[in-house]
């Protein structure tokens, strides 16, 4: 079979934007960046703005390093990836303090600790500095969108459960169960989400080579 | 057994070296240049926006309606010509006349004029703090005053909200980079909502205390704090009788809690010293 880490003709724009959303989700499948996507999804509003964030992160560092590879000495491509993220991450980090300055208060910090995402760099390292544009493209796009929407999964349901409401809006008095709005919480819910995208797949393909492909995640 | 042996890396040629520095530096320069572009379209931005939440933040602190004007004063020490300058002008105004009036550091006049706006200040000009004075029919209806104090680890910014006569209105924790759980602590309405209320001559005694905080004193602060319904006539009434005692520190936050009372202390005291003194010449401002 023929994966994107193994490139041989090269897939269609919707199967990247699917593999980044469903096959290698990067925090459901990859397992990378569990820290930041614990850390800012106590509610749904900070998952979206960080998820927004990445996902413009992503794919301008893809569409750079695919514009530059030719450029980029390979004994020192990973000083030159982190230059390029921690450029598009400053310069979106600007952005939000100029545009939307009351979300930038609550995530600014973690919008600056974009430059060390781990599925930033990967995507660099695997897709972007091997193919060409318009693939890179749709393969930010994917794992971007992918990120963004496991951050809204895990934002909406912490801060149901822990905070019981949504986008802010209460709607049930009190805090129902608090111990999903607290750090441990956090990891509680990717597992118990990660374990329902385990069986949806599951279910949908049947698949043998999904169970496989699930075991063992890395990275922080 | 598999042996894994460690190629040695091929030595560098000179020219290859020179490719990597070339690689970095053309990396680095590109950086340098797409950040220069995205400061230059969002600074104008983000200054509007770092304005309008200061705006805010003062129409909130003093209770003030839409009709109240803000008159912004900067304060300048001038080293060489050993002078303090006040430049006064509308919150945010871009275009128009500031009122400059200059001291010698003994407090004697040495200055009054009228300067547009847009022209920059002395390049040696140290900015010492500002002050912002709400107007209503020409009378000032309240100050914020900037205020600056040692905290934990670096200083704590703050602003001072005062009736004309000097009585604390309110108080806020603009940046604090003492520890969350801990030093921040002091960022808290309960803890911040202690000052208020009290006279200028009150907060100049005012200790800080280890004890802890009464629980119905809490209560009444909280409140007042969230802007309940009984929150103003709660905190009155125990305000007469927490009015002669200390603060009450954060636990384990009794540093930053001193460091808090001192920094308000002191941007009062300050301020009234220096209003006498300017009050008159901004008379055609307000």
């Amino acid at each position: 079979m023929s994966t994107v880490l193994h490139p041989g003709p090269a897939p269609s724009a919707r199967q990247l934007i699917l593999n980044g959303i469903f096959a290698e989700n990067p925090v459901f499948r990859l397992a990378l960046s569990l820290c930041p996507a614990v850390a800012v999804t106590t509610t749904v509003l900070n998952g979206l703005l960080l998820g927004v964030a990445v996902l413009f992160v992503q794919v301008l560092s893809s569409l750079t390093v695919t514009l530059a590879k030719r450029l980029i000495h390979p004994r020192v491509r990973i000083p030159v990836y982190t230059i390029i993220i921690a450029v598009w991450v400053s310069a979106i980090d600007m952005s939000l303090a100029a545009f939307a300055p009351a979300l930038y208060a609550q995530v600014g910090l973690y919008v600056k600790l974009i430059v060390a995402f781990a599925i930033i760099i990967s995507r660099l390292e695997v897709f972007a500095s091997r193919q060409p544009l318009v693939p890179t493209f749709f393969d930010g796009l994917g794992m971007g969108l992918g990120f963004l929407l496991a951050l809204l999964m895990i934002g909406a349901f912490r801060e149901l459960l822990g905070s019981g409401s949504f986008a802010g809006i209460a709607l049930a008095p009190g805090k129902p169960l608090l111990f999903f709005a607290l750090p441990a919480g956090g990891f509680f819910s990717i597992a118990l989400l990660m374990a329902l995208f385990n069986w949806i797949e599951r279910r949908t393909r049947g698949g043998k080579a999904a169970r496989a492909k699930s075991a063992g995640g890395h990275g922080v | 057994m598999n042996l894994h042996v460690i190629q040695p890396k091929p030595k560098l040629s000179g020219r290859e070296i020179a490719r990597i520095v070339l690689s970095m530096s053309v990396a680095c320069l590109a950086g340098a240049a797409v950040l220069g572009l995205v400061y230059l379209g969002t600074e104008r931005y983000q200054r509007a926006s770092v304005e309008a939440t200061e705006r805010g933040a003062i129409r909130d602190m003093l209770g003030l309606g839409a009709t109240a004007r803000l008159l912004e004063v900067r304060q300048y020490l001038v080293p060489g010509a050993r002078q303090v300058v006040y430049r006064a002008a509308p919150l945010g105004a871009t275009a128009g006349t500031a009122h400059e009036v200059t001291f010698t550091f003994d407090g004697a006049l040495a200055g009054e004029r009228e300067v547009p706006v847009a022209v920059p200040v002395g390049k040696e000009w140290t900015p010492l703090g500002r002050m912002f004075v709400a107007t209503q029919a020409g009378r000032p209806a309240g100050f914020v005053v900037q205020g600056e104090t040692h905290g934990y680890k670096a200083p704590i910014r703050l602003f001072v909200a005062m009736e004309p006569d000097f009585e604390i209105v309110d108080m806020r924790i603009i940046e604090t980079t003492d520890d969350p759980g801990l030093g921040a602590e002091v960022a808290q309405p309960w803890f911040r909502e202690q000052y208020v209320g009290r006279s200028a001559e009150e907060i100049a005694r005012l200790d800080v205390t280890k004890d802890p905080m009464p629980e119905d004193w809490k209560q009444a602060l909280v409140a007042f704090a969230r802007r309940a319904p009984d929150g103003p006539a709660r905190h009155r009434e125990l305000l007469q009788r927490e009015r002669t005692r200390p603060i009450y520190a954060v636990t384990g936050a009794t540093i930053s809690s001193r460091a808090v009372t001192e920094g308000v202390r002191k941007t009062v005291d300050h301020f009234r010293r220096r209003w006498w003194l300017l009050a008159p010449h901004l008379e055609g401002s307000l």
